[in-house]
């Protein structure tokens, strides 16, 4: 008897369920994976499973309600979600907000820039394969931020602090020096995740040259912040369309050369440093006095009916307001354009081609908050 | 209310203080024993508001000449909205001539709009349903917002998603936030409600939101976002 052995083995698509458990889905995202082989060929992400209608509700709320309501949106960018809608009503209202509260609204929103990427750094680390040692790094830089949120603003996740106008209330008194002492301890944190990963030969081989994406696509998904940045596309709207005081600030707009996802990876570092910059210099120009909120403000917050698309540079990327209004104290409709939301779009067509185990690596360098896509 | 110690709102204070601290002073000053009238600040008569967004003509030279060239034939209507700060100029297109706007935006040289920022339903009640579109060209350093209205009985507008692959899942929840039907889109499947929440419509007006309505005591249907004292 002569053994025939068997033709080639024949490969079939086969799909796999990836989370909403699986330690790196970042939250409760679910996609379903359909590979040939180890290749990738189709991906459909499942998203939703924390919407909880915040649009709707801010229909009801009035102008003061909805800003707690963008602290739950964006958790790991809470004051940059909070600005976003206090320009949308500012600019509605037309209403001129103190010098000295921009500036605390400028050095809150880069500190939050940088607790935000620490985090993305440390989360981005484990996907990798460092083990838990970029989070050991990360999450105390992220602590020393936080604790100075919480000394400004009473909370130490759902702040509030910014208002319609200005905020809430003034600062402590040693502010000045705690964003100091912050910024020393960042800027060591920093420079250790810098020596753990930037530089090395294994994360390196495992980042680079996956999940490309150039200039034109980048911009025809409609991806905005670091993801676009790392494409290619220049573009950072404190610089481009300057809101706040950012126009008063020298920092410079990090590109990336190859858009993959190391370069997504350096575009967060640099732009860390940057923020660095930008809150010392914002310390130096803050004034050391002056009023937080406007003279003349009124007593209930009405807009007059108009409509207003604000945005802002969130870590993320354009965190945009789309605000609509009747008159009266509350939005007539009121359209969160989340970066998480935008850029996860094109994570199907970013994915298909690539191996199955890069797909951790693009949706971490991703550096999605659930929250913020399902909103 | 967050208020930390020593900062609690406080009636007689000027309306300067902060707007946390404002806004209860109302119903604490009608609970205090009535001054005689003589010296009571007068209030000022209310100014009726005006119910609709003043709407001025983008000034000449402006992007919706451009389009105008750039997509001969079709007819739309072009305002600025002051509050936006001249920064955006509106074209209301009707729902055929969307694809051939969004397709001369994109393509043509001199508006050269390749990104789509954001997209929105909005339920205007009687007067339709709304989607806008909110383009800006990073060459050109423009923007535009193009709007266009369907009826509840009708809603079907052409999708976008080949033009700008952005809009794709914009659409997705547009359809499922108001129930807009995107015709021509690959996969207009539910996405961020339940697979089978086909029928109903979340961000309609005619869906009140029946407990925050009971709590503020108001009736979101008879003119949401019209507060009154």
């Amino acid at each position: 008897m002569v053994l025939e052995r068997d033709p080639a083995l024949e490969v079939v698509d086969m799909p796999i369920n990836m989370g909403p458990q699986h330690p790196s889905t970042h939250g409760v995202f679910r996609m379903v994976l359909v590979v040939n082989g180890e290749k990738i060929v189709d991906l459909v992400p499942h998203i939703g499973y924390m919407h909880r209608g915040g649009e709707k509700l801010m229909e009801a709320m009035d102008f003061r309600q909805g800003i707690g309501y963008c602290d739950r949106t964006e958790y790991l960018a809470q004051f940059s979600a909070e600005l976003a809608y206090c320009l949308a009503v500012e600019r509605l209202m037309d209403l001129q907000v103190p010098e000295r509260a921009e500036y605390i609204r400028v050095i809150l929103t880069e500190m939050n820039r940088l607790s935000s990427h620490f985090m993305f750094a440390g989360a981005f680390g484990v996907d990798a394969g460092v083990f838990a040692t970029s989070f050991t790094y990360a999450f105390p830089q992220r602590e020393f931020l936080q604790e100075v949120f919480e000394e400004v603003s009473g909370d130490r996740l759902m702040y509030a602090y910014f208002r319609v106008g200005g905020l809430a209330w003034e600062v402590p008194d040693n502010f000045v020096q705690r964003v100091h002492e912050v910024l020393v301890h960042s800027a060591q944190g920093l420079k250790d995740i810098d020596d753990l990963l930037t530089k090395n030969e294994i994360f390196m081989a495992r980042c680079q040259n996956i999940g490309n994406f150039s200039a034109d696509q980048a911009i025809a998904y409609g991806l905005s912040g670091p993801m676009l940045r790392a494409s290619g596309v220049p573009w950072d709207l404190r610089k481009d369309e300057p809101y706040s005081v950012y126009d008063r600030f020298n920092f410079e707009i990090p590109v990336g050369n190859y858009g993959d996802v190391y370069d997504r990876y350096l575009v967060r570092m640099e732009e860390m440093r940057q923020s660095i910059s930008i809150i010392e210099q914002a310390l130096e120009q803050l004034p050391p006095d002056g009023p937080i909120v406007p003279e003349k403000m009124p007593r209930r917050l009405r807009t007059p009916p108009g409509e207003v698309y604000a945005k802002v540079e969130a870590p993320r990327g354009e965190w945009g307001v789309y605000l609509v209004s009747k008159g009266g104290d509350k939005p007539y409709r009121l359209k969160m354009r989340s970066p998480s939301f935008c850029n996860l779009s094109a994570l199907r067509d970013m994915t298909i081609g690539q191996y199955l185990a890069d797909a951790v690596m693009i949706l971490g360098s991703m550096d999605i908050v659930l929250c913020d896509v399902d909103r | 209310m967050t208020l930390p110690e020593g900062q609690e709102p406080d009636a007689t204070s000027d309306p300067g203080a902060t707007p946390e601290a404002a806004a209860p002073a109302p119903e604490v000053a009608a609970e205090t024993p009535a001054k005689p009238a003589a010296e009571r600040p007068v209030r000022p008569a209310k100014e009726a508001e005006p119910k609709e967004a003043p709407r001025v003509a983008p000034p000449a030279g402006s992007i919706n000449e451009t389009l105008a060239a750039a997509a001969p034939g079709v007819v739309f209507n072009a305002y600025m909205v002051p509050e936006m700060k001249g920064e955006c100029v509106t074209v209301e297109v009707s729902r055929d001539d969307l694809t051939a706007v969004m397709t001369a935006a994109r393509d043509d040289e001199r508006l050269d709009l390749k990104y789509l920022r954001c997209l929105s339903g909005v339920d205007w009640q009687d007067e339709g349903l709304e989607v806008v579109y909110h383009l800006w060209s990073f060459t050109k350093k423009h923007s535009l917002q193009v709007k266009t209205r369907v009826t509840y009985d009708d809603a079907n507008v052409p999708s976008i998603a080949t033009i700008y692959p952005a809009a794709d899942w914009h659409e997705r929840e547009t359809r499922d936030m108001f129930g807009i039907n995107f015709e021509g889109h690959w996969n207009l499947v539910p996405l961020l409600l339940p697979e089978d929440m086909t029928d109903h419509f979340p961000l309609r007006k005619d869906n009140p939101l029946q407990e925050i309505e009971e709590w503020q005591g108001e009736n979101l249907r008879d003119g949401a976002g019209e507060g009154d004292e």
